[in-house]
């Protein structure tokens, strides 16, 4: 531990820390525009010039290149450091044009920052500023070069942390460029986060472009909700509208980054589409109405066939404290359910991962990072859960090896070996390596298994939900638990199907799945379904079916935020609050709990209520649409309105799920920022019975799989990752294709008994033969087949064009 | 200490007031009658305000306006230093992009009826949009019409100064075969010539 004394004070830091960082634990903060502790020091900017008075080094050296050593004596103060930082900040501001008004990042801007407390007022220099040409870099990035000051953090970000290649730096001496080869859009689905690294204005958010200063946004720490690692962010809110959505440190999640679909998955909250009405029997009404209707009918639907004839249907983006509201309105009123999950495949392997995480297995993103060897079994991380993909490109950086054992076509951005397996075939691998000793190991996995022998921090990634099995997920935890026993520091990560599944496996009731549920209706068993935040017509793979099943229903009540199809052909309909307004609690895949606070109070956004034109010069006392409480809220009123009664605090845990009695959220996630983790069992049980093998797939299978941006249920309507979208395309192995007579380009058909879809075909060798492969994407009918994974001999794929046709 | 000197030196006080007699009465009052008498021979200088009205100082601060640059264009680029500064916080408006690429207002309100005049927004704006006007006599009898719109702010010259155009010095460029045309500014870098 060097101990070094800086501006007089005397710290000791660990070996290896730069004295910008050493500065900062004594809460010096050096100025810096290319030093970013996730991307490391490159000394470009020489803005944090320190004066070195005794030590190895002497003089005014670059605090960011230098590593802390005993006996340092280091002054910020020194007036000759104070004047070389003056003079940098002077020769940065040469050319950085005059444009700070019309700048977006005018207000949180690093450069105007260190240009006012630098001293810099007058500009003494009266030669031409240099120009650059933008490009267009797509819809979330705006590119304006001339404010550039060469630090260098774009393109570290983008090729050495993303692992993307298409951004860069180019150009010598004083025409050093930062941009694409040619004008187009940005390939990385994280560049927003060039927009948070950039120390100026050359990255601005597009979306946002124009729409304020940051001093008037209400900035509110919360968590992302577009998938299942609850990435931490800060909610910009103006006027009523989220603005923006911005990376929040968070140093055991997500870092500093996060990825697009986070950043721009918002747009739900504040779309002119969002109802903001209840409605019954397709009319608008008062809310109050359409409570004493709805539970006029619940009552009189529970009084003619029994409690047990109403459902309860939830999702995975409501947070635990409506969860367990459905929970505890099912167990006291004798309803069915919660069913929190869509396919009973999903609910189980879900519900087992949460099961098999235990305390020593589970493993962080940032822990993800350290690992040494990660074998990605079953999980797509880019298009399901992204910044876990870049937490593995991370480790892959600092020397693992990564396996991915998929069915999918899987992209990584970093070097990683893909074994395109079958989705039985995972679990046989996976068991294969699980065994006590590598030498039973078959033979095409004996690398791996040496490699998982020599490995010192192993973690298994996988799936857990719609593609990876619940054997998957057993066998992947035997492996995980079984490299523990051998000694290694073995870690499991589960990647989840929303951002609330972790608690959906423990607050689901029974069923714990709609297409138990369905049966139930389908037999006549449930006359009534009340919909919390979920939309199974665009959810359930198989639409015609649960229309069907819809139709025979005498009652059904749908709880949403968005406008959805079950949403529309509900009875009676409430809007309820989104995330932003009414904070809540997620529980991760690792099972860590965050709270967020509400952002905002709710209503209509000023934009619409004013029309575009400036607001409505009217006073009146109350916010125009605010009428929608929280999911768990409302239906604590609906349930109270029943004559039975139900005590109405919903944020009690008590008797419905024990492992949360006594449980605060506030307490347990504290105001500092160090997240509780939910108790969890610190020791894994005995190994659960071994389960029968898997049906092998004979003919092949069809999977439905998540893509990064069109197929999650809020951002999919974020019109600017529409913009993203690339055309939904199903995808096969070449030789597959070739047995229906496909070549990549054509269009096919895929037609089951329920209905037909025409979809592009893509080939890769990477899907794993026998697979096909197409996203769950908003702009596809796909709602024609009978599961996630459905087996081909119900599919019929007809070719209908192609490039040669 | 102090509460012990306090009624003394109080006491004293009164024993020093000045004994005034019944004379000094009658001098005070002649003193004033004489400056009232001399008055009556003056010009008078009390102007018949709404029948007269005097020209005032340009840069004297009331009613405030968004003028235009000599090119015609609104000055004002919404970069909210007024509404960040003003003290009352009787300024807000809403920033956009306009088609042609240029930033500007959607909407810009200001309540006079809150504010107190006193000129911190045109001293902070970059582009001599805002400015402060000599015309004091605004005032309404509806407290909301007080609250002026974009419409009602803007208006067809330059106001103050003349020549300012925060486009030709700003270097940012609207639209792209701008780059490099302002004042003090190079032709945009050739990035792919590897020439010195």
């Amino acid at each position: 531990m060097p101990k070094l004394i800086i501006d007089d004070i005397s710290v000791a830091v660990p070996e290896g820390t730069k004295v910008i960082e050493a500065a900062e634990q004594v809460g010096i903060h050096i100025p810096r525009f290319c030093y970013h502790p996730a991307l490391g020091s490159v000394g470009a900017c020489r803005v944090c010039a320190v004066k070195f008075l005794q030590g190895p080094f002497k003089g005014v050296q670059m605090s960011c290149m230098i590593e802390a050593a005993d006996g340092m004596v280091v002054s910020t103060t020194d007036p000759e450091a104070v004047d070389f930082r003056r003079h940098v900040i002077e020769w940065l501001m040469i050319n950085h044009p005059h444009d700070c008004p019309v700048c977006d990042e005018g207000g949180h801007c690093l450069l105007q920052d260190m240009t006012v407390s630098g001293g810099h007022g007058m500009r003494r220099y009266q030669g031409k500023k240099r120009t650059y040409l933008d490009q267009d870099l797509g819809p979330l990035v705006q590119h304006e070069m001339n404010r550039c000051i060469q630090c260098y953090r774009c393109s570290r970000f983008y090729q050495e942390y993303a692992g993307y290649r298409d951004l860069g730096v180019m150009g010598i001496a004083s025409r050093v460029y930062y941009g694409r080869f040619g004008p187009g859009t940005l390939k990385s689905p994280f560049s927003g986060n060039l927009i948070d690294i950039c120390p100026t204005g050359v990255y601005t958010d597009r979306p946002s472009r124009y729409k304020g200063r940051r001093w008037d946004y209400e900035r509110t720490p919360s968590v992302c909700i577009h998938c299942c690692l609850g990435c931490r962010i800060t909610v910009n809110v103006r006027y009523r509208e989220v603005v923006r959505i911005e990376a929040r440190y968070s140093p055991t999640v997500n870092g500093h980054f996060i990825c697009d679909r986070g950043r721009y998955g918002f747009f739900y909250a504040s779309s002119d589409r969002r109802p903001r009405k209840a409605r019954s029997g397709g009319a608008e009404t008062r809310p109050k109405n359409a409570r004493d209707e709805a539970a006029h009918r619940l009552e009189e639907i529970t009084a003619r066939h029994g409690s047990g004839s109403v459902a309860v249907v939830g999702g995975s983006r409501s947070t635990l404290e409506t969860l367990a509201a459905e929970r505890r309105i099912c167990r006291q009123l004798g309803w069915q359910g919660p069913s929190l999950f869509t396919g009973t495949e999903e609910s189980a392997a879900a519900r087992r991962a949460a099961g098999h995480l235990t305390t020593d297995l589970a493993v962080s993103l940032e822990a993800l990072k350290n690992a040494d060897l990660i074998l990605v079994a079953g999980a797509d991380p880019i298009n399901e859960a992204p910044m876990a993909a870049l937490a593995i490109r991370q480790a892959a950086r600092n020397g693992a090896h990564i396996e991915v054992i998929d069915p999918r076509p899987v992209t990584l951005p970093l070097e990683y070996v893909h074994r395109p397996a079958g989705t039985d075939k995972i679990s046989e691998i996976l068991r294969g390596l699980g065994k006590p000793s590598t030498e039973d190991a078959s033979g095409d996995i004996q690398d791996l298994a040496a490699r998982l022998d020599q490995s010192r921090r192993p973690v298994v990634v996988c799936g857990a939900g719609k593609i990876a099995s619940e054997r998957t997920v057993e066998q992947a935890a035997r492996l995980a638990r079984n490299l523990r026993r051998a000694g290694k520091k073995a870690g499991l990560f589960f990647v989840m199907t929303g951002a609330n599944t972790f608690a959906a496996c423990r607050m689901a009731g029974d069923p714990a799945d709609l297409e138990t549920l369905l049966l139930m209706i389908e037999d006549g068993k449930v006359r009534a379904l009340v919909v919390v935040e979920a939309d199974p017509m665009s959810e359930y793979p198989d639409l015609a079916r649960l229309v069907d099943a819809l139709a025979k229903l005498d009652l059904m009540v749908v709880l949403d935020c968005i406008d959805t199809e079950t949403a529309r052909a509900a009875h009676v309909f409430f809007p309820t609050q989104t995330f932003f307004e009414t904070g809540g609690t997620l529980i991760n895949n690792e099972a860590r709990i965050q709270q967020a606070r509400p952002a905002f109070a709710g209503g209509t956004p000023i934009s619409q209520t004013g029309g575009g034109s400036h607001p409505p010069r009217v006073f009146r006392d109350d916010i125009p649409g605010t009428e929608a409480l929280s999911a768990g809220q409302l239906l604590m009123d609906i349930v109270s309105a029943l004559s039975g009664g139900i005590s109405r605090s919903v944020e009690e845990f008590d008797g419905v799920a024990p492992e949360f009695s006594g449980f605060d959220p506030v307490e347990a996630t504290g105001e500092r920022g160090t997240w509780a983790k939910l108790p969890l069992r610190t020791a894994a049980g005995p190994d659960s019975p071994q389960m029968g093998g898997e049906t092998p797939i004979k003919k092949g299978e069809l999977l439905l799989v998540e893509s990064v941006y069109g197929t999650e249920a809020l951002s999919r309507s974020s019109p600017w990752l529409q913009e993203l979208e690339s055309e939904p395309a199903l995808t096969l192995h070449p030789e597959d294709a070739s047995r229906w007579g496909l070549q990549h380009g054509d269009r096919c058909e895929l037609s089951t008994e329920a209905g037909a879809l025409t979809v592009p075909v893509h080939t890769s060798r990477s899907t794993a033969p026998g697979t096909l492969v197409l996203p769950r994407h908003r702009r596809l009918r796909w709602q024609v087949f009978q599961h996630f994974r459905s087996g081909l001999d119900t599919v019929r794929i007809r070719k209908t064009g192609g490039e040669g046709a | 200490m102090a509460d012990e000197i306090k009624p003394e030196s109080y006491e004293k006080r009164l024993e020093q007031e000045p004994q005034e007699n019944a004379w000094d009465a009658v001098r005070a009052l002649g003193q004033g009658f004489w400056t009232t008498f001399r008055h009556l021979f003056r010009r008078p200088i009390t102007e018949q305000y709404p029948e007269e009205r005097r020209q005032l100082p340009e840069r004297s601060r009331a009613r405030i306006v968004l003028t235009r640059d000599p090119d015609g264009d609104e000055r004002c680029v919404a970069c909210y230093l007024c509404s960040a500064v003003c003290p009352v916080s009787c300024i807000s408006m809403q920033s956009a992009e306009r088609s042609d690429g240029r930033r500007y207002a959607e909407w810009f309100r200001i309540n006079f009826g809150r504010c107190i005049y006193c000129g911190l927004c045109e001293e902070a704006c970059p582009t001599s949009a805002i400015q402060l006007t000599p015309e004091f006599d605004h005032c309404r009898r509806d407290i909301l019409s007080l609250v002026f719109e974009k419409e009602d702010l803007l208006v067809d010259h330059t106001g103050k100064d003349k020549d300012y155009n925060f486009y030709r010095y700003a270097g940012v460029a609207t639209r792209p075969e701008e780059k490099g045309t302002h004042i003090k500014e190079s032709p945009p870098v050739d990035v792919k010539s590897n020439l010195p």
